[in-house]
């Protein structure tokens, strides 16, 4: 199966898909939460309509002496980071942009949400925003290398960095077959760059909601359709990684790789009922002392494989 | 195309809970909620703000402030019984859906944030008194690290804390900057020495005691120093009785401390069989949810260890409410003070929340821990 680079009028298609199953997710979050609240569900599906409709009615605000051009820059950062990240992502037969590169366009894409939430944090000169944006840069520092580690795994067995050529390496076996170790720390740092469920400190309510304590109108929206932007792409980059892409029997190379995006973005919305917030100076002994070891194992061991087998 | 119906279905509600009125605010958290709203975590993200209750000056100074910082369209009710709650919130949602008020409102008000005052931080002890002579626009007066944040308190101004009064320094809207070094610098544990600021922790904060005013000194996310006061009811008592010492009590704090763990699921849910056991019944799914969050190793290891007190941490504390086996016991606000200090700002909240503190029976005495 060969990918295709599209044209460029193809993009706003892509990111309204982006933004489409984004939306979607929302609305599961929503229902489940109707669901605990003893709701019907069918007010909850509607959430993020109702949400948009609500924070697009809403005034703008600021607050004294705050940073105006970072705030707005990283609200708007979270989005932008995760609308480039799918830009590599293929489609089944398309893609927007065939880059040599892609995983490390990919792992570039998140180390951009680190300055993100860092300068909405900072932006609004708040304390609860301030202690927020810290937040971010703790857990993330304990995240980014065991997922760079597993960035690489799919890479060296695929010999090669193009996300097409990953895609075709899987035709056989699905790489999460042999790297689950990779995938696992794959999904815990999708969670944590899209500031999700356990690795929601940073707008937990421990801080009255951290980053976003500031936030009203559109530039809340921003952040939060940002946050489930992320975690869409995140998605659909560890179905094409790890899940084999677009590989699958019947349906055409487009569903499948939707089908998959879809199941692993339903796992992680659906983890986030079960699961606590989990403190950020709290996960940096796993990350580092249990999760890195273990991927640099990981990555050692499919190594050895590619190198046995040719 | 008009938005404000479906805009309505999400109306997220500030509640703000005076010393006493608990009952109120439960039966407020129970109609938001069938309603299909939300509360709010902080005034930039609310529509609504209902005080449960009837505040004291200091508080309502404090409420009036918050109120300031909700983006509109915006609407505020007063209710001070359980039984008032859902007339309450039905004029609340129509001055919400009143375009025209709404519109009157927003052009009545600056366009510029306006800088609240701050807390003190480790100042003169002698400011419990209601001095209102105090004068906004004096930089000598403000202390520094004002964050504008919703928490500022208003009726607190600290005539005697000069220190930082320093014309020197470059104050972006009237704002010092916040200072490194000086007197106010303690040791810091991590030797990051960082930034100073004073930042108040409520009176209206969500998941938080009703009343209560921290005031404390953080250098980064540590707080070096804090000092605790409650600020009073006025002199009108609550016709609903209280729900701390209750079975219902004990759901209410469950519910405080998992929504700040951030399992909002579970604390959804602990909420709803609080409400149940405040309608008379007998949840009969009390009993499977107490198991699932003694059960949670991933709670257990966030609370292990944390405001550890003669008879336990704050998971300790934790399953004695589930399993009704707690001990009442009366804790000091200096013991609170003391507790905090030298926590991270999200760690000390978790300790005040584990605490279940019952601010409607204590007087207002400020103390202090820290330096």
């Amino acid at each position: 199966m060969t990918v295709t680079e599209v044209s460029v009028g193809w993009v706003p298609v892509a990111a309204a898909l982006l933004l489409v199953v984004a939306a979607a997710a929302a609305s599961l979050d929503g229902a489940l939460a109707a669901r605990s609240a003893g709701q019907p569900l069918g007010g909850g599906l509607l959430t993020p309509v109702a949400e948009t409709a609500r924070l697009f009615g809403q005034r703008r605000r600021t607050t004294a002496a705050a940073d105006l051009p970072l705030q707005r820059i990283g609200g708007a950062g979270l989005l932008t980071a995760a609308l480039l990240m799918v830009a590599v992502v293929p489609f089944g037969r398309w893609t927007v942009a065939d880059l040599t590169v892609g995983i490390v366009w990919f792992n570039a894409m998140d180390v951009l949400v680190w300055a993100a939430v860092w300068l909405a944090g900072w932006g609004p000169n708040s304390a609860h925003a301030l202690v927020g944006g810290y937040r971010f840069l703790a857990q993330a520092l304990s995240y980014e290398l065991p997922l760079m580690f597993a960035l690489t795994a799919p890479a060296v067995a695929a010999d090669s960095l193009r996300l097409g050529d990953v895609v075709a390496a899987q035709s056989g076996l699905w790489f999460v077959v042999w790297m689950p170790v990779a995938f696992a720390v794959f999904c815990v740092a999708v969670a944590g760059f899209s500031v999700w469920g356990p690795l929601g400190a940073p707008i937990g309510a421990t801080t009255a909601g951290g980053v976003l304590v500031e936030a009203a109108g559109v530039d809340r929206w921003l952040i939060s359709a940002g946050r489930y932007a992320l975690l869409t792409a995140g998605a659909a980059f560890g179905a094409t990684a790890f899940l084999g892409g677009g590989h699958g029997p019947l349906l055409p190379a487009w569903l499948w790789l939707l089908v998959k995006t879809a199941g692993l973005l339903t796992v992680l919305v659906a983890l986030r009922r079960r699961l606590p917030v989990v403190a950020p100076e709290r996960f940096a002994a796993p990350a580092w002392l249990v999760a890195l070891p273990l991927v640099l194992l990981q990555l050692l061991v499919v190594s050895v494989v590619v190198v046995v087998q040719a | 195309m008009d938005l404000s119906p479906l805009a309505a279905r999400r109306t997220a509600v500030l509640a703000v809970e005076v010393p006493g009125w608990s009952r109120t605010r439960c039966a407020l958290e129970e109609h938001v909620r069938h309603r299909g709203w939300r509360l709010a975590g902080s005034p930039a993200d609310a529509d609504l703000l209902v005080v449960c209750g009837r505040p004291g000056a200091r508080l309502t100074a404090a409420v009036d402030h918050v109120w300031s910082q909700l983006p509109g369209p915006r609407a505020r009710a007063e209710v001070t019984t359980a039984v008032d709650v859902p007339a309450v919130l039905d004029r609340a949602a129509t001055e919400l859906a009143d375009g025209a008020a709404q519109r009157r409102d927003a052009a009545d008000r600056p366009a510029d944030p306006e800088p609240g005052t701050t807390a003190t931080g480790n100042g003169d002890m002698g400011d419990t008194d209601m001095d209102d002579d105090s004068d906004d626009g004096d930089m000598g007066d403000q202390d520094m690290g004002d964050m504008d944040h919703g928490d500022m308190d208003h009726g607190d101004m600290d005539h005697g804390d000069m220190d930082h009064g320093d014309m020197d320094m470059p104050m972006p809207a009237g704002i010092g900057l916040a200072g490194g070094g000086d007197d106010d610098q303690l040791t810091d544990p991590d030797a990051l020495d960082l930034d100073v600021l004073h930042v108040p922790l409520g009176p209206v904060l969500p998941h938080w005691p009703a009343g209560l005013l921290l005031h404390t000194t953080l250098q980064g996310d540590l707080v070096v120093a804090a000092r605790a006061e409650v600020l009073l009811p006025a002199d009108d008592s609550p016709t609903d009785a209280p729900v701390h010492g209750t079975p219902a009590g004990r759901w209410d704090a469950v519910a405080t401390l998992l929504a700040l763990a951030g399992w909002d699921d579970a604390a959804t849910r602990a909420a709803r069989v609080r409400d149940a056991l405040l309608a008379g019944g007998q949840p009969p799914e009390a009993e499977r949810l107490a198991r699932r969050i003694i059960r949670s190793r991933l709670l257990r290891w966030s609370l292990r260890g944390l405001g550890r007190l003669p008879e336990g941490d704050a998971h300790d504390r934790l399953r004695h409410w589930l399993e009704g086996t707690e001990q009442r016991r009366s804790t000091e606000l200096t013991a609170v003070a003391e507790l905090v200090t030298g926590l991270d700002l999200a760690t000390a909240r978790l300790v005040v929340a584990s605490l279940d503190l019952d601010t409607a029976d204590r007087v207002t005495v400020p103390v202090e821990a820290g330096s």
